[in-house]
């Protein structure tokens, strides 16, 4: 039976994720924190042997990839936070309400999403303030135009994490989700070192991770450089890939949690 | 005249094409009454409860619930219901009342008749002045409380309790019971619960469904239940153990008496069954370890004496001393023989067997300190009808630990 969609409890959902995320403020100090680090001592130390890519300095580099990496973290993991909350949880309560699934699942991939947008835009802010970034206006308006990029890139990643934590029965598999699908998909998303670079192997395994797309384009967002492998309009084919991914991710991250039984 | 508010016809569920967790159950719920589901863990209590709230879809069969049918108008029976699950369903990084609101929200209550209600509903489970708390500072009984209101907030018609005060300490346990009466009476709710503890559905239900093995074997109001076991359980304490040894033979030749149990150097029943009572909850939940002594029908104690089973026992020292304290000016002046000095027989019409027994032990010149007639606990109905005794671990290893750790919850995060 299709039940029509609840405006309310996707609203609900979305308000608990973000009292939720207020109410845990060190743990976003600490995403951040790391994120720093990385920025920091890799920015400073390898950073200084390599000087740069693109005509940018490194932690210029540096700094899309990591905001890429924290909103991966970041929405996966409140994505696929749905086996706790379906088991032990809020969601589970939810269940046997009058309401649709899917105003339930959207408002945890919407509520995901914009903490883990939060999240990225705090480190933007701290990679600015170490020097990241020139401040134009060209920039400011790239700055604005990269939030949506980061709500994009967070809601198809909490779908996936939804998705998997609809299929999941065990929490135990967590390890496993962290070392074999999100780790690889960070590491290839052209964090540290331009596609370019790579081995021709190595560059078709970039190109068929979604992250990678994300990150290209809050790099031109952020500092209007892009790869040369995806041609000067890099940016449009990183934007339609994008879509298409989230599109997909929270169709099928949807579809796997109304299927969900108790 | 009642009617009906949830009919089951043949709900069946089986997992994984082979386990029939319940297995064509029919059955009947008035409105306005308060029906429990005893059984042990894995029974299938759970399971039926998951597919008259529409959780789960049944296998075969079907039901009703406030007349909408369970697999076509889920909806309809979304609304009809309130739903207090076993494992804590609270967001407890929210404060009281801001799951209250959500689930107001959700149900569609408009701002004005959800503040209303969530202040009324606060009132009625007593938690009005911890309602701005986070939920993660309340104790155990303060959370199920907060989910009772949770499920009553959208005046709902059935409440699904799901083993409601697993984990409780009994006062909270008692707290709870009143509670879910008291609902029951001023708000007309119809109340299905599930539980394993015998007492629990002794003292709340109107009707009580024994189901075991994903059948019901029984379903009947607690009185008629314990009428079936035929016969009475006639208590004769004596002087001391020897009295008891001596006496005991006597009895045992009889045929008219089923069962002969002895009941450890204890004079007070009250005192031993409140012990026991709080034994069986420690021993449940694992804080204490090693195996309970068996409780033969009639609440009896073989082997193990009173003072010793709470030495043996780790409850805390105030306990234990409340406890021998109970009985020390009895027992003081008789020396300490704490050998059996009761015996239980189980006859048919005990009353009118106890001139015969008295006139029996009579001539064989022992004093019969007492005599007491008390009829068969749910405990001893169930171990009739199920062959097993309720208290027996039945449920799988996960479903085990998954109730430890409720009730490790329930305990923990009391302040």
């Amino acid at each position: 039976m299709v039940q029509p969609l609840s405006g309310q409890a996707t609203y609900v959902i979305l308000l608990r994720e973000l009292k939720r995320f207020w109410r845990a403020k060190a743990r976003i100090i600490a995403s951040v924190a790391q994120s720093f680090f990385f920025l920091a001592l890799l920015g400073s130390g390898l950073g200084g042997f390599i000087g740069g890519f693109g005509g940018v300095k490194y932690l210029s580099y540096l700094s899309p990839g990591m905001i890429g990496m924290s909103l991966l973290f970041g929405s996966v993991f409140s994505g696929v936070s749905v086996i706790f909350d379906r088991q032990f949880g809020f969601l589970k309560e939810m269940l046997v309400a009058p309401v649709s699934r899917t105003s339930i699942i959207l408002g945890k991939i919407l509520g995901g999403a914009v903490t883990a947008s939060i999240q990225g835009i705090l480190l933007m802010i701290v990679a600015g303030l170490m020097g990241a970034f020139t401040t134009t206006v060209t920039f400011i308006i790239g700055a604005i135009a990269s939030v949506g990029v980061m709500m994009l890139i967070t809601a198809g990643f909490v779908g996936l994490g939804v998705a998997i934590g609809s299929s999941l029965n065990d929490f135990h598999a967590f390890q496993l989700l962290s070392t074999f699908i999100m780790w690889p998909i960070f590491m290839l998303s052209g964090v540290f070192f331009p596609i370019d670079v790579a081995p021709q192997l190595l560059q078709a395994a970039m190109l068929i991770d979604p992250l990678f797309y994300g990150v290209e384009l809050l790099r031109w967002c952020l500092l209007g450089t892009g790869t040369t492998i995806l041609g000067p309009f890099g940016w449009m084919i990183s934007l339609g890939v994008l879509v298409g991914f989230t599109a997909l991710m929270v169709s099928i991250g949807t579809y796997l949690f109304s299927r969900v039984q108790v | 005249m009642t009617e009906d508010i949830i009919v089951a016809e043949d709900l069946t569920k089986i997992f994984d094409k082979s386990l029939v967790a319940v297995d064509h159950v029919s059955f009947n719920v008035e409105q306005g009454e308060i029906l429990g589901f005893l059984g042990p863990n894995g029974a299938g209590k759970t399971t039926t409860l998951n597919m008259l709230s529409t959780l789960l879809r049944p296998t075969s069969g079907t039901a009703t619930v406030n007349g909408h049918d369970i697999i076509k108008e889920p909806d309809a029976v979304r609304r009809s219901i309130g739903f207090v699950f076993q494992d804590p369903t609270l967001d407890i990084e929210l404060t009281g009342r801001e799951n209250l609101d959500f689930h107001g929200r959700v149900y569609g209550l408009k701002r004005d008749v959800r503040q209303q209600r969530i202040k009324e509903m606060l009132e009625v489970v007593q938690l009005t002045d911890r309602a701005d708390d986070l939920v993660k500072t309340y104790s155990g009984g303060m959370k199920r409380r907060l989910e009772i209101a949770r499920g009553l907030l959208h005046y709902p018609k059935v409440l699904f309790l799901d083993e409601p005060t697993l984990g409780l300490d009994p006062q909270t346990r008692r707290a709870i019971w009143e509670h879910i009466q008291r609902l029951n009476q001023d708000e007309n709710v119809t109340i299905i619960l599930t539980t394993h503890y015998t007492e629990e559905a002794d003292y709340l239900c109107a009707r009580i469904q024994i189901i075991d093995f994903g059948k019901i074997v029984a379903l009947d109001t607690p009185d008629k239940l314990k009428a079936r076991l035929e016969g009475d359980i006639v208590s004769l304490t004596f002087k001391d153990s020897q009295s008891t040894m001596k006496i005991r033979p006597l009895f045992e030749e009889k045929d008219w008496v089923r069962r002969v149990d002895l009941v450890a150097g204890e004079n007070n029943h009250a005192v031993m069954s409140r012990m026991m009572q709080m034994m069986r909850g420690m021993f449940n939940d694992g804080s204490i370890s090693g195996t309970m002594p068996e409780m033969s029908p009639g609440g009896m104690v073989p082997e193990i004496s009173r003072g010793e089973a709470i030495r043996r026992s780790k409850m805390p020292r105030h306990m234990q001393q409340m406890l021998t304290r109970g009985s020390a000016g009895e027992n003081g002046h008789r020396g300490h023989d704490e050998g059996p000095k009761r015996m239980n027989l189980l006859v048919d019409d005990g009353g009118h067997r106890i001139p015969e027994i008295v006139k029996l032990i009579d001539k064989t010149g022992v004093v019969l300190e007492s005599v007491e007639l008390h009829e068969p606990t749910l405990d001893d109905v169930f171990l009739s009808v199920t062959g097993r005794n309720i208290r027996d671990e039945q449920g799988s290893f996960a479903e085990t630990m998954r109730q430890h750790r409720i009730i490790r919850e329930a305990r923990g995060q009391r302040s």
